[in-house]
């Protein structure tokens, strides 16, 4: 047989292995289909089967034992080219030890066709049983595994291949091949077959043990790339914001919001730390939450410098702004004798540095304490003006909805300091 | 001087310094706390997949590089743990790509949410037979931008996996940073086999690498092979020619890494103490740094960004000095290990912890104590 598909016919089985007639099978297919050689990717397992290549006049691939089919997949992923065909091959045993690939395969119908070369056994390492090898199948030492094959042509079907068959390769198959290999989609092809050497001797023996040729199809959209909106996050030009008002900072200070889940703790400390970039200082701030981030204490650590910041750690904060007492509880070990504190009310607390205790969340509402509790702070203190944070406020999502509370806060902080 | 900053984290900074560097596709899987990178990675990157597990995503992008879209990804110690046959692979099929590893608080699953530097020795010694992938560690905020520039072109230019090495606070902490400080970055670019005579895959040139072609060339049989193979790109036994290309493997790191080379050396006057760090640490000793030299003390410092294979140049550097310190977060000091075996010389000291970042104030006492011993 002359055939561009193959540049190499001889074979590097043993004689009379099943794989020489599936190789001779793939290139005849391939041809009838008219494949152009370099159209057309390899992508060959570990085993026996993966002997393949160097008889391939395609392009071809040679990985780890089982991954053949990912590796397709990748490729597959990589190519928005109809004219192009990825076939990825594997034995039974690379089947059974890559099953999770195929069934991702087949959900996501990349466009490939994945053969299996079922000869029952794993024929490299001396006939041990696959996944794949039939219930009463002997081997060459006289042992059976009594435990029920998977049946990958079904399990492929239902997973969503559009294409799933089982053949078995005796005479010439490449008419069932094609059918296989002209899937749009994906497409798995098991080929039961002989293994002189440690498996099924002869091609009645496939018969007796009671395989029958079968194939499903499904209509599945073959796969296709999201699109993705690609926006550059960061442009040399992006608009950083130009610090437009003073601060008058002389060294860093480390700050601690403690709230729970629900509280708008960390996007009330993402506005604090504009209003301190607004304010021409360098600012770190990091999250602490539990991994179930809906519920338990919610803790957003800031520092703000005069100075480029380093070490991003606080260990004993200057202030800690406490809205709820899942985040005293989980900060209360840090709060140090020079830690100055703004709580809410309804904390229960045995600390004697309170800047501030309010009712905050009764006044302000769960959502919005917290905002409140910053702003307050901001008055007290006036690290920078609270017009750097009123800026950052108005800028957020629900900018307007929390201007009022800004103005409220401003009205809250009046009467405090008359009474005082 | 008015300050223009932006509030940003080293994650989406890693992102597009990526994309920016000439990396089109991106195959994640959720792990903490590489998710910010992976979440970014999705929304930036024009062929993004999702994987159902790492041994997948390590196939997939391999895959993807194997066919010209060069291909990344993010995890962590778990997931690296799977990845590791797949990146022997894609060392042995000469594929370029980046794995970006967030290091967490180990053994095992450890703590996902806690920082650490846990996995230096595993990363130098990733590859079964003793080589070596290349590792860059990320200092600081900037170098999430210009690391991994650096981590890109050496993947491409040397046709190797590459990783990319932080860790959580690295990448889930935001900070104030002038983008337009930002060097402009230079995509990594291919040497493409061009001539009309067939290709051999894995015939290299006197630097040491195969001009590449992707698996969808038109003009030329591509052959790529993960096992012991020689310049056709056909499985061999171990044949002298295959041999030879084996060790050319081994060959192309050691001689060329020098082109990216990569360290910040800050050096005060006398060459009596030297602090050491990277990741992470690397910020606890500016911190540390600037402080001992305000209370008027000489340190020096070296914060190492080209980290595996470890450079001559940088043992130099260490060799100049009286006093060295390692700081680092972990419990047995693996960089030093890395560096000296089990049997370090009397003038090397270390600050490990596990659990936190390692504060500047036990750095400086370190460099106290090392001052007043000698
Ligand atoms: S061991 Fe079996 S499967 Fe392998 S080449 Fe020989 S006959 Fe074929
Ligand atoms: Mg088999």
């Amino acid at each position: 047989m002359s055939s561009s598909m193959l540049i190499d016919k001889n074979s590097p089985y043993c004689p009379g292995c099943g794989h020489q007639s599936i190789t001779l099978g793939l290139a005849k297919a391939l041809e009838l289909l008219n494949y152009d050689p370099l159209d057309v990717i390899v992508a060959s397992d570990i085993g026996c089967c993966g002997l393949i290549d160097p008889m391939l006049a395609c392009h071809t691939i040679h990985g780890l034992h089982g991954r053949a089919c990912a590796l397709a997949a990748g490729i597959s992923i990589a190519i928005d080219n109809p004219k192009k065909k990825v076939i990825a091959i594997q034995g039974d045993g690379g089947a059974t030890i890559g099953i999770a690939h195929l069934l991702e395969a087949a959900r996501r119908n990349f466009n490939l066709t994945l053969i299996v070369n079922n000869n029952q056994i794993y024929g490299m390492t001396g006939g041990q049983f696959s996944g794949l090898s039939n219930e009463t199948f002997q081997n060459d030492h006289g042992l059976v595994d009594a435990a029920r094959p998977f049946d990958i042509v079904e399990i492929a079907h239902k997973a969503g291949a559009n294409y799933s068959s089982r053949i078995i390769a005796k005479g010439d198959i490449a008419e069932k091949l094609k059918a296989a290999l002209s899937t749009k989609g994906f497409s798995l092809i098991e080929i039961l077959e002989v293994c002189p050497s440690y498996g099924i001797q002869k091609y009645s023996d496939i018969e007796q043990l009671g395989y029958l040729e079968k194939s499903f199809v499904n209509a599945f959209n073959p796969f296709t790339l999201q699109a993705t909106s690609q926006k550059p996050f960061v442009t040399r030009e992006h608009s950083s914001e130009a610090a437009q008002f003073k601060h008058k900072l002389e060294k860093n200070i480390k700050i601690i919001l403690a709230g729970s889940a629900g509280e708008g703790i960390q996007s009330a400390a993402e506005l604090f730390a504009k209003a301190a970039m607004y304010s021409g200082l360098h600012v770190t701030k990091k999250g602490d939450y539990p991994i179930t981030v809906g519920t338990g204490f919610s803790v957003s650590e800031l520092i703000f410098s005069p100075e480029e910041i380093y070490y991003t750690g606080i260990n004993e904060p200057d202030i800690v702004l406490v809205i709820s007492q899942n985040g005293f509880d989980y900060v209360k070990n840090r709060i140090g004798e020079k830690t100055s504190i703004v709580v809410d009310n309804a904390v229960r607390h045995d600390q004697t540095n309170i800047a501030l205790s309010y009712d905050l969340k009764a006044i302000f509402g769960k959502k919005n304490a917290a905002i409140c509790s910053i702003g307050l702070w901001i008055l007290m203190n006036e690290p920078f003006p609270f017009a750097a944070f009123e800026r950052a406020v108005k800028e957020s999502k629900h900018g307007e909805k929390l201007s009022v509370v800004l103005d409220k806060t401003q009205t809250i902080f009046d009467e405090l300091k008359l009474h005082a | 001087m008015t300050a223009n900053y932006t509030l940003i984290d080293g994650s989406k900074l890693i992102v597009e310094s990526l994309v920016q560097s000439g990396v089109e596709s991106f195959v994640s899987y959720p792990i903490t706390p590489a998710n910010w990178i992976n979440q970014y990675a999705s929304q930036r990157f024009p062929t993004m997949a999702f994987a159902p597990d790492e041994i997948t995503v390590a196939q997939w992008i391999a895959g993807l590089s194997s066919a010209g879209k060069l291909s990344a990804t993010a995890t962590s110690f778990p997931g690296l743990a799977l990845m590791v046959e797949s990146l022997n692979m894609s060392f042995m099929m000469e594929l370029p790509m980046i794995i970006v590893v967030v290091q967490r608080l180990g053994p095992s699953t450890g703590s996902a949410t806690v920082g650490a530097q846990g996995d230096l020795l595993l990363l130098n010694s990733l590859i079964s037979g003793g080589y070596n992938i290349p590792v860059f560690s990320i200092s600081n905020i900037t170098d999430c931008w210009k690391v991994t520039e650096k981590a890109v072109h050496a993947a491409v230019e040397l046709r190797t996996p590459v990783v990319l090495l932080t860790s959580k606070e690295m990448v889930m902490t935001s900070r104030s940073i002038d983008l337009a400080l930002l060097p402009e970055l230079k995509k990594a670019q291919y040497d493409y086999y061009k001539d009309s005579k067939p290709y051999v895959p894995y015939a290299a040139n006197d630097k040491l690498v195969p001009p590449f072609l992707p698996l969808t060339s038109n003009e030329h049989q591509v052959r790529i092979n993960s096992s012991t193979h020689d310049d056709s790109g056909t499985i061999k036994k171990a044949t002298k020619a295959a041999l030879g290309n084996t060790i050319r493997l081994h060959n192309k790191i050691q001689r060329r890494m020098n082109e990216f080379l990569i360290y910040e050396h800050d050096e005060d006057k006398d060459k009596n103490i030297l602090i050491v760090s990277y990741d992470i640490t690397g910020e606890s000793t500016r911190e540390a740094v600037k402080q001992l030299r305000n209370s008027g003390l000489n340190v020096s410092a070296l914060y190492l960004k080209t980290i595996i294979p470890f450079p001559k140049e940088l043992m130099t550097i260490i060799n100049a000095y009286e006093n060295v310190i390692y700081a680092e977060e972990n419990l047995t000091g693996l960089l030093v290990k890395m560096i000296y075996g089990n049997n370090p010389p009397n003038n090397v000291s270390k600050v490990n912890r596990i659990g936190a970042m390692i504060s500047p104030l036990e750095i400086i006492k370190e460099t106290e104590r090392c001052l007043q011993a000698c």
